[in-house]
C-alpha cells in the first residue's frame, strides 16, 4: 500500500515536472534567422587582427604561433630584408587542420592572433579551408581586441643589465623599485591582471 | 450555433426532394460517413503536428517552425510526401496479408465514429448498444497489427505484433470492466443515454465518488495501452524493435497505420469524454465546441503522459495489467453496482 502511494506520488511529480517544463520558454534557437551570442573569450576561426589606426597587421614574424601549433596548421612564409629583419609574405591557416586549442593566441605577444567568436566558415571544397593573410586579415578587422602592454617584457631583458646601478643608488620612490624586480617571468605578470577579471 | 440543425435542414432538403426514401437513407448515410472521415482525417493531422508541438515544449524546444505559423503546414507537407513515395512490398511477405493489415487498422479506427456523440443530435447511429459496439471494433485493431507483424516476414515487426497482442488482449478487460460500471450506473449502453444522464456537472461520471475517478483513472490507463503509447508502447519500442509492426511499411500504407493511431488516440480522448466529462454537455457554448475541447483536453493529456514517462518492461505491463487493475476494476464494478441499487450518492 505504502508502495502504491508513492508510486503515485512519483507519477505525479513526473507530470508536475514536465509540466513545468511546458511553460518554459524554448532553450533552443531558430539557427539561421537567429544565433546565439557567443562568450567573448569562444574559440572560433583564427583570424589576424590589425593595427586599429593604421590598419596595418600587428604580425611581426616572430613565429612563435607556427611553433606553439600543434597540429601544423599555421604556416609563415616569409622573407628576409638587409638587416635581417624578417618580413611577412603569407600567413596560411589551414582550418581543416586546426584543432581550436588556442596555443597560437597565447603565444603571441603582440595581439596579433587571435581566435574569433565566429564559428560559421564551412565550405564545399576543403581546400577553401586554407586561408592566406588576406582573408584572415579581412575576416579579424572587426574582431574586438586589447592591445597588451607589451612594453615591461620587452624592456626587462635589457633591465637587468643596465637598471640596476640607477635603482640602487637614484630611485626616488622605494615603493615602485621591489615590483618590477618581484615579478620576474613576463608570462606570471600576464596572466594575473588579464586574465583575472 | 448548433450544428445539428443545419444536418437537419440538408436531410429535410434531400427527404423532400422526391427520391425514394431508400435513396434518401443510403444518401444521407455516405454523406455522413464523409463528413464523419473528413474531420478525422483533418483531426489526424492536426493531432499529429500538436503531438509534436508539444513533444518539443515539453523538452523546451521549438519543433516544426519553418512551414506556415508555427509550422501548421507541416503534416500536409509530410502527408503529401508520404502519398508520393514508393509503395514497397517485401520480397517474402505474405502479400494478402500485407496488403490487408493498415486498411483494416485504418478501418477499425474510423468505424468507432458511428457511435460517438460529437454534439446534441450530432451522431451518425445512436446505437442502443454503442458501448459494446465501440469495444468490439477497436478491438480489430490488434488483428492489424498482429496481420502486419505476420505479414512482413520480418522479425522485429512479427516481435512487435506479438506484443501488441498481448497488451492490447490484457487491457481490455480491465478497460471494458471500466466503462461496464459507467453502463451499470447509466442504465444504458447507449452513448447518447449515457450522455443525457451527465446534464450537470456534478453528475459527470468522473466526480460520481468514490467510483467514478477510480473508472476514470482505469479507463485512462488502459485506454493509453490500447493505443500503444508511452508508456505502453512496447509493441514499437524503437530501441528494441526498431519501429515494431510497421518496419516494413512504406509511403501511404505507413501513412495509414499512422494515421490510424491518432484517430485511435482520439478516439480513446473521444469515449472518455462522453462516458466520463459529461460528453457534449456544458453551458454557453455549443455543444459540439465543449465536445471538440473536452476532447482535446484529454488528448493532450495522453500526450503529457507519453512525454513524461519511460517505457515498461512486459512483464511489469502484464503484472500490471492482470494484478493490479484487473481486481480494482472488479471491486469498482460492484462498488457501483452497490451504489446504484442502493441509491447512495445516486443524484
Amino acid at each position: 500500500m505504502i508502495k502504491l502511494i508513492s508510486a503515485i506520488k512519483n507519477l505525479v511529480v513526473g507530470l508536475i515536472t514536465t509540466g513545468k517544463h511546458l511553460g518554459r520558454h524554448a532553450v533552443t534557437v531558430q539557427y539561421p534567422t537567429e544565433r546565439w551570442e557567443m562568450p567573448e573569450r569562444s574559440r572560433g576561426i583564427v583570424v589576424l587582427l590589425s593595427d586599429k589606426e593604421t590598419g596595418a597587421l600587428n604580425c611581426t614574424t616572430c613565429l612563435l604561433c607556427e611553433r606553439a601549433c600543434p597540429t601544423a596548421a599555421i604556416k609563415i612564409v616569409y622573407d628576409k630584408d638587409e638587416k635581417g629583419k624578417r618580413i611577412l609574405k603569407d600567413f596560411i591557416v589551414d582550418h581543416g587542420l586546426c584543432c581550436f586549442c588556442g596555443l597560437c593566441e597565447e603565444a603571441c605577444n603582440f595581439a596579433a592572433i587571435k581566435m574569433a567568436t565566429k564559428y560559421e566558415f564551412s565550405t564545399f571544397d576543403k581546400n577553401d579551408l586554407v586561408w592566406h593573410t588576406d582573408k584572415l586579415q579581412e575576416v579579424g578587422r572587426d574582431v574586438p581586441y586589447e592591445k597588451p602592454e607589451r612594453k615591461k617584457p620587452e624592456v626587462k631583458p635589457a633591465a637587468p643589465k643596465a637598471a640596476p646601478k640607477p635603482a640602487a643608488t637614484a630611485n626616488p620612490s622605494p615603493v615602485m623599485q621591489p615590483s618590477p624586480a618581484e615579478n620576474k617571468p613576463g608570462i606570471t605578470d600576464k596572466i594575473d591582471p588579464q586574465e583575472g577579471k | 450555433m448548433e450544428l445539428s440543425g443545419v444536418f437537419k435542414y440538408l436531410y429535410e432538403l434531400l427527404a423532400n426532394s422526391g427520391l425514394p426514401p431508400v435513396w434518401v437513407d443510403l444518401i444521407s448515410l455516405i454523406a455522413a460517413a464523409l463528413i464523419v472521415f473528413a474531420f478525422l482525417a483533418v483531426t489526424a493531422l492536426f493531432l499529429v503536428w500538436w503531438e509534436r508541438k508539444v513533444s518539443a515544449h515539453i523538452q523546451q524546444r521549438f519543433g516544426p517552425m519553418r512551414t506556415g505559423w508555427h509550422g501548421w503546414l507541416q503534416t500536409i507537407i509530410d502527408m503529401l510526401k508520404l502519398i508520393q513515395k514508393e509503395d514497397i512490398t517485401p520480397a517474402t511477405a505474405d502479400r494478402p496479408v500485407f496488403f490487408w493489415a493498415p486498411i483494416i487498422a485504418l478501418t477499425a479506427a474510423f468505424a468507432a465514429y458511428v457511435v460517438i456523440p460529437f454534439g446534441k443530435g450530432l451522431i451518425v447511429s445512436d446505437l442502443n448498444i454503442g458501448v459494446v459496439f465501440i469495444i468490439a471494433i477497436t478491438t480489430f485493431t490488434i488483428i492489424s497489427l498482429l496481420m502486419a507483424g505476420w505479414g512482413s516476414n520480418n522479425k522485429y515487426a512479427l516481435l512487435g505484433g506479438m506484443r501488441s497482442a498481448a497488451q492490447v488482449v490484457s487491457y481490455e478487460v480491465p478497460m471494458v470492466v471500466a466503462v461496464l460500471s459507467i453502463v451499470v450506473f447509466a442504465g444504458s449502453m447507449s452513448m447518447m443515454d449515457i450522455v443525457n444522464s451527465q446534464a450537470k456537472i456534478y453528475q459527470w461520471y468522473i466526480f460520481r465518488l468514490p467510483f467514478g475517478p477510480i473508472a476514470f483513472i482505469i479507463y485512462l490507463i488502459a485506454g493509453t495501452a490500447e493505443t500503444n503509447r508511452t508508456p505502453f508502447d512496447l509493441p514499437e519500442a524503437e530501441q528494441e524493435l526498431v519501429a515494431g509492426f510497421n518496419v516494413e511499411y512504406s509511403g501511404m500504407k505507413f501513412a495509414m497505420f499512422f494515421f490510424a493511431e491518432f484517430v485511435n488516440l482520439f478516439t480513446v480522448s473521444a469515449i472518455a469524454t462522453t462516458l466520463f466529462l459529461g460528453g457534449w454537455q456544458g453551458p454557453f457554448l455549443p455543444s459540439w465546441v465543449w465536445f471538440m475541447g473536452k476532447t482535446l483536453f484529454m488528448v493532450f493529456i495522453l500526450m503529457w503522459f507519453r512525454w513524461t514517462y519511460p517505457r515498461l518492461r512486459v512483464d511489469q505491463l502484464m503484472e500490471f495489467s492482470w494484478k493490479f487493475l484487473l481486481p480494482v476494476s472488479f471491486a469498482n464494478l460492484v462498488l457501483a453496482g452497490f451504489m446504484k441499487y442502493s441509491k447512495w450518492f445516486n443524484w
